[in-house]
């Protein structure tokens, strides 16, 4: 791989961390193939976030249009085509953002490359860049090969590539003409829309009692809400607790919920996905009751008990009132 | 309006123990019990019901092995009007270009005005095929949907970003949207529901019908390869809390005693 590019990412003006982030990962890929590393920006105002790419990249290859305002994956494909369309050998990286999701798996089809989303770290075996993801329910890790391929595309799992700013590239930006003058698009934005806000405010919450799929299908919400009053917190849940309409959404905790950083934690019968505890990575004490020893939470948690949480929210709740009194 | 939703099968990985299957390439699958992804559940009922909102009908596609019938079956008692099934042994070990693939030769033959997908199977974590499918039919694509409504011939639609923002935004049609879970109530499905449709035939689709041979599927077909699957190291982690239920209730109740919060 001769070229590695990294796709900058922003929204309303501002870069976002997974730009930071895929850079991170080209720079420990880039020495082990003698690699160069190039950003590409695709927005309406380079000007503004080319000043900030500069000090990190040391080329940054630019195409300004009105409709990339916006993460517009129709746009974009046509944008990275007119770059990349008549290059091989490289390996473009995109953040696993949930703008990046809708576009990576189209633009690997017009590019002809290799595709693997949400890659959480690499290794080269034999020479070859091969990716390493999560697969069943993020419960096993795969390492995955791009069977040789010249043209490579991997999205990036937020959080897994931490960045070291250097602010010492002193790059220059090269502007490409817009493809997309002429265009019309099939696909355009019309207006940022925010998740409702409801009666409590979990994000400033200090106690969290935070409920998962492991409440099972129909759960008594009274039981958690209760030891939620008992121990004077809120109530808050995992993502599959609002798709199947048990809280409201602005109970989620998440990456597609609310960041909360509260004193204390207590998540019960969830599992501990990335995207949850993404939401949580603020706390300074996670405690887990899950039935199964090898749940992810478990890993984050400073503390955890390994049971049923039919057993243990009442028993919890009635040990927690003996010592209030 | 013609609405195709294409559907995946597979293991229920959320609760089981799972371990590793000789030669280190994929875990041991044969105990797990297989059900439709999560997130089709959510597609299938978004095509149902914008069948029932636009007029129209469902078509019901998945590549998967002859099990997976009676998913296809459960599909049409949720409101699918037909329901085919894709496969050929060689299919085993696809990635989700292959499968993309598949679903594309079969489709191209057939008008279609929206394909409804799940955004993310959760077996594989690809979110790949939706989107690879839209390209491959020459039409736009759109994922985490969360709201749809059709007007003037477009889709309009809200996306999710991150952090409770979303985006709303206006697509042509036919075009692929892949949906968020959420989005919708997906149906309760009764038996007497599934023996409605009991005797509905579930037309079986081969390699040669897609005009694809076998080293264009499987392992030999895909662009990436699993070469090793491996259990996550259990690292430092959780001080684990032994005893009773009683012992370990009493325990936690002290630790949010010296932390100050009671
Ligand atoms: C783009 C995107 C955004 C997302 N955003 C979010 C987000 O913001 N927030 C979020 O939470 N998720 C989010 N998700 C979903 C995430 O990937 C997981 O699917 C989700 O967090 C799982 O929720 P869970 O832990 O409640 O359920 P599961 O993963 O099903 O876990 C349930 C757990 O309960 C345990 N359990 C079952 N029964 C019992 C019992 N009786 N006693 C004790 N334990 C029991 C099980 O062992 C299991 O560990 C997102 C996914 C995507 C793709
Ligand atoms: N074998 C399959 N048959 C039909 N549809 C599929 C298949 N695999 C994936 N899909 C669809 O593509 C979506 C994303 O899957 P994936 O790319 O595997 O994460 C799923 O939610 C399904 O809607």
């Amino acid at each position: 791989m001769k070229n590695i590019y990294v796709l900058a990412e922003h929204r309303k003006g501002t870069l976002r961390d997974t730009t930071w982030e895929a850079l991170a990962a080209a720079r420990t890929l880039a020495p082990q193939f003698g690699a160069e590393i190039t950003c590409i920006l695709l927005s309406n105002d380079a000007s503004t976030i080319s000043d900030r790419l500069v000090q990190e990249f040391s080329k940054v290859i630019a195409i300004e249009d009105p409709s990339l305002e916006t993460f517009n994956s129709d746009a974009c494909i046509k944008c990275l085509v007119s770059i990349l369309g008549d290059k091989s050998d490289y390996l473009l990286l995109m953040g696993n953002s949930n703008s990046v999701i809708e576009l990576a798996p189209g633009l690997s089809i017009t590019l002809d490359a290799a595709l693997a989303t949400d890659c959480f770290g690499f290794d080269v075996v034999d020479g070859a860049l091969c990716a390493l993801r999560q697969i069943y329910s993020y419960k096993v890790n795969a390492l995955v090969s791009f069977k040789g391929a010249a043209k490579m595309v991997a999205t990036l799992r937020s959080g897994s590539f931490p960045f070291t700013p250097t602010a010492q590239a002193g790059g220059s930006v090269e502007k490409m003409e817009s493809p997309l003058k002429s265009e019309k698009l099939r696909k355009v934005f019309v207006s940022y829309e925010e998740a409702e806000k409801g009666d409590v405010d979990i994000s400033t919450a200090e106690i969290i009692v935070s409920v998962g799929r492991g409440i099972g299908d129909e759960p008594d919400m009274d039981v958690y809400q209760s030891l939620a009053d008992t121990v004077g917190g809120v109530l808050a849940c995992s993502r599959p607790i609002v798709d199947k309409n048990l809280l409201p959404k602005y109970h989620q905790v998440g990456t597609s919920g609310i960041e909360v950083k509260p004193k204390i934690y207590l998540a019960l019968g969830i599992s501990g996905a990335f995207q949850h505890v993404g939401g949580i990575k603020g706390s300074p004490l996670i405690i887990a009751v899950n039935k199964d020893a090898r749940a992810p939470i478990f890993r984050v948690a400073q503390y955890g008990v390994v049971a049923d949480i039919n057993d243990m929210v009442p028993a919890l709740e009635e040990k927690i009132k003996e010592i209030k009194g | 309006m013609k609405i195709i939703t294409c559907m995946k099968w597979i293991p229920d990985t959320s609760e089981a123990e799972l371990s590793i299957a000789s030669g280190g390439k994929d875990i041991k699958k044969d105990d797990l019990d297989y059900d439709l992804n999560d997130w089709d559940r959510f597609a299938i009922e978004e095509a149902v019901q914008l069948k029932e909102k636009y007029d129209g009908e469902v078509t019901a596609i998945s590549v998967a092995p002859e099990d997976a019938e009676e998913m296809l079956r459960e599909c049409l008692a949720r409101g699918a009007d037909e329901a085919f099934q894709i496969w050929n042994d060689a299919f085993e070990g696809s990635d989700g270009f292959v499968i993309a693939r598949a679903l594309a030769e079969f489709i191209r033959k057939r008008p279609f005005d929206i394909i409804v997908t799940g955004t993310l199977a959760e077996d594989d974590g690809g979110g790949q095929v939706g989107g690879m499918l839209g390209a491959m039919l020459g039409v736009p694509s759109a994922t985490l949907v969360s709201r749809i409504e059709i007007a003037d011939g477009k889709a309009r639609f809200r996306r999710e970003l991150e952090g409770g923002l979303y985006e709303n935004i206006e697509m042509e049609l036919p075009a692929v949207i892949s949906v968020a879970t959420g989005l919708n109530e997906p149906r309760f499905v009764s038996i007497r529901a599934v023996r409605k449709v009991a005797s509905i035939d579930i037309p079986t689709v081969d390699l040669d019908e897609l005009g694809l041979d076998e080293s264009q599927v499987g392992h030999s077909g895909s662009r990436i390869s699993v070469e090793k699957v491996f259990l996550p190291p259990e690292g430092e982690g959780a001080e684990i809390i032994k005893g009773s239920t009683e012992e370990a209730a009493a325990r936690l109740a002290e630790i949010l005693k010296e932390k100050g919060v009671l």
